[in-house]
């Protein structure tokens, strides 16, 4: 039939059309995104040092590789990231939730509370972080004076020399800069929820407590993912505050895999070693978006049964 | 691939990449005059400077005075940042692409071994410069191989300023400068002792190297690193000792740099303070400093077993190996590394010359704000820091192990035995070591 063909015809043209609209995009995510990935996997099975020409440039395999997993410092960068990463996301998940669930009643002035919420996440990072350590600095510092006279410390602290104390500013300088963003989404996620089952559950003679945890959680799940893995992916990442912060000391006992990895390329110019590492941090956040969008993926279905 | 290539074969190659009519378009612009005609117009040659300041003045108005002596030359300033670190990652992409640009380099005083190994810089003793007037370790810094690959600019050494209203003499032992800062600390209700950089950055290692010279120790003798030694263990425990037992020196100097260190002591917060030159000029304006006019330098103190030690700093002038114009790259280097024009800098931005013989010069006296024979006291106790093409990454290892020995992370000698297995094992990995990594730990 000649309408059939016809419509083939057409049919063909779009399939053409679509190619031609979808070839650019395809291009230019093969030219930013996988171009620059495989050639960091590519340098790093190289011998790679910028200031060592005379070595060359051979292939050497793995050995960048085993270099990393063989240096306690690499394994002691991971550490922090992870601690960094469970630690302050975890902080911001429970205050962002807290400050969703003050947000999500009616009062007077929420707009300008919302508003005035946002402003941390607004600051930029490295400002935030100097302004943390500018608070924490030096013995006669705002926290020392604060907590010297408050009475919680008989004297200043040098927050910055001591592992377990450098952290402090680090944690809560991110806390208090995420925690917005966190909460912004869980409140999107909170009004997405339906007046009428609160309704239903307050008839039925549900507790305030029981509330929360049989209606807002388990509908608040999806929106609780996705806080966790924008914020879990960042902490990983985290290189502008620690550096800002801390320099990754007192020692090395704050220093994240991204700014050992800045270290080996950009102070050392190791380029291999530094490609090696790279391929190994994308190699863990890559699994770990995977693991949440499974996680995802099951609650969107599950939630749609 | 490029890398494997000797440097010279790289040089040839791209050459020849240059094609019949590429040549005789680039004989027909010579011609013309545009740029590098041995014959006609002048030869250009570039320096990447500081556009910043009172030094790019100084250093605009000296090129003008250089070109109007050599109609021949012109040369033509690029900004740079003046960040060390992000100067030598700009560096290092442009020698590393074999550019003929920029002509001239401005090198700190740590780079000039890892630019010679790495072939980037061209040797300087066919020029015959007279190395005989500069203060000898600023010589030996800028040499590699027992070849000379830079010219001394301006020297900074890390000196020791004391109070001269607190303290009758500057200590010249370490027993000496402990006493001394904790009772002048207490008597006059000062808050601190002595203050030094002691932050995890290469501020840390010049400060710890002073300690070690003056103990008799060494980083690195060739090929062998010789931190974990009886003396290093001594430089490092009297760090710790002021600090933890004698408390002199505050904890929170383990996060100080430069500046946070001569905002204390020109608050008139420290009895000593060890510091770069740049910061006398500083202190003494009323204005901003409570010190002005009440303190000096010396060098850092020493034990018997050991001397005095300035750690060495400064700038220094190179050539690119792949300029065009080396002989004219020459002119400006020695015009600019002249005693006049390092005099006016003295002058300008109060820098040191490292040239011996103008420290008996009255203009200097007449020009720096340190009295001469001060600072080439200081001087003449200068030591480089291990002048080795991978400095950066040797530096970066200490650094860590000493901060984690400062900041009770580490026992003192397990940090400088893990620090120098972790150092020999570097060098050794890039064929400069002629140590045993020993894995004893």
């Amino acid at each position: 039939m000649p309408g059939a063909e016809a419509k083939r015809a057409v049919e063909q043209q779009e399939a053409r059309l679509a190619w031609g609209l979808v070839v650019p995009a395809v291009g230019t995510i093969l030219l930013v995104a996988l171009f620059p990935l495989l050639w960091t996997a590519w340098e790093s099975v190289h011998l790679h040092n910028l200031q060592m020409p005379w070595l060359g440039r051979p292939f050497i395999g793995l050995a960048n590789y085993l270099e990393a997993l063989r240096d306690p410092r690499f394994w002691g960068a991971l550490g922090h990231t992870a601690f960094f990463a469970v630690t302050s996301v975890g902080l911001e998940l429970f205050l962002g939730l807290f400050l969703a669930l003050a947000m999500n009643r009616a009062f007077r002035g929420r707009g300008l509370v919302r508003a005035a919420i946002l402003i941390p996440w607004a600051i930029p990072t490295v400002v935030s972080a100097l302004l943390w350590r500018f608070l924490f600095e030096g013995q006669s510092g705002v926290v020392n004076a604060v907590l010297v006279r408050g009475g919680v410390l008989r004297e200043p602290l040098v927050w910055f020399i001591e592992a377990s104390t450098a952290w402090v500013p680090v944690i809560l300088s991110d806390v208090w800069k995420t925690t917005p963003f966190v909460a912004l989404l869980l409140l999107a996620g909170l009004q997405n929820i339906d007046a009428s089952l609160y309704e239903a559950a307050r008839i039925d003679g549900a507790s305030a407590w029981r509330q929360f945890r049989f209606v807002t959680l388990p509908l608040l799940r999806p929106a609780i993912l996705v806080a966790l893995i924008f914020r879990t992916l960042d902490a990983f990442r985290v290189f502008d505050l620690i550096y800002a912060l801390t320099g990754g000391g007192p020692g090395s006992s704050t220093e994240p895999i991204a700014l050992y990895t800045f270290n080996a390329l950009l102070q050392n110019l190791r380029f291999g070693y530094g490609s090696a590492l790279s391929v190994i941090v994308f190699g863990i956040t890559f699994g770990l978006a995977l693991i949440y969008i499974k996680l995802m993926g099951a609650e969107l279905t599950g939630a749609r049964r | 691939m490029l890398g494997n290539r000797p440097l010279v074969g790289n040089f040839r190659a791209s050459q020849r990449l240059r094609s019949p009519g590429q040549t005789a378009i680039l004989l027909l612009l010579l011609q013309i005059g545009c740029s590098g005609s041995p014959k006609g117009g002048p030869v250009t040659v570039t320096l990447p400077t500081s556009m910043l300041g009172a030094e790019a003045v100084v250093l605009r108005q000296q090129l003008a005075r250089f070109m109007a002596e050599h109609p021949g030359i012109r040369v033509i300033q690029r900004e740079t940042p003046d960040a060390a670190d992000q100067k030598h990652q700009l560096y290092v992409q442009w020698l590393n692409a074999r550019a003929s640009e920029p002509d001239i380099l401005q090198l700190d005083v740590i780079w000039t071994a890892e630019f010679a190994a790495a072939g980037w810089i061209l040797p300087l003793d066919r020029f015959r410069p007279d190395t005989a007037a500069f203060f000898p370790s600023t010589i030996t810094a800028d040499r590699w191989r027992d070849t000379l690959f830079a010219i001394p600019w301006f020297v900074d050494v890390g000196m020791l300023y004391w109070r001269t209203d607190l303290v009758r003499a500057a200590p010249t032992s370490f027993v000496d400068l402990t006493r001394e800062a904790a009772s002048a600390r207490r008597q006059h209700g000062l808050r601190y002792g002595l203050v030094w950089q002691g932050a995890r950055y290469e501020g840390l290692v010049t400060t710890f190297l002073e300690y070690l010279g003056g103990f008799g120790g060494r980083i690195l003798d060739r090929g062998r690193v010789v931190v974990s030694s009886p003396e290093g263990l001594q430089a490092l425990m009297e760090m710790r000792r002021q600090i933890y037992e004698e408390g002199v020196v505050p904890t929170s100097a383990l996060t100080w740099h430069e500046e946070e260190c001569r905002f204390a002591f020109q608050n008139g917060e420290a009895v000593f303070m060890r510091n770069w030159p740049y910061a006398y000029g500083l202190m003494q304006d009323s204005a901003s400093s409570k010190v002005a006019g009440r303190f000096a330098v010396a060098p850092m103190p020493a034990s018997s077993g050991g001397s005095r030690t300035a750690a060495l700093g400064g700038s220094q002038l190179a050539i690119n190996r792949n300029t065009e114009h080396p002989e004219a790259a020459w002119a400006v280097v020695d015009y600019l590394t002249r005693p006049a024009q390092m005099l006016e800098r003295a002058r300008v931005v109060g820098q040191f010359p490292p040239r011996a013989a103008l420290y008996d010069n009255p203009k200097l006296a007449a020009v720096l704000p340190i009295p001469p024979a001060e600072a080439r006291l200081v001087i003449e106790h200068a030591v480089p820091r291990p002048v080795t093409p991978v400095y950066t990454q040797l530096s970066e290892i200490l650094q860590i192990y000493l901060h984690r020995a400062l900041t009770g992370q580490m026992q003192p000698a397990a940090a400088l035995a893990a620090a120098q297995t972790d150092m020999q094992r570097l060098l050794n990995s890039v064929g400069l070591g002629t140590g045993a990594a020993v894995a004893r730990r």
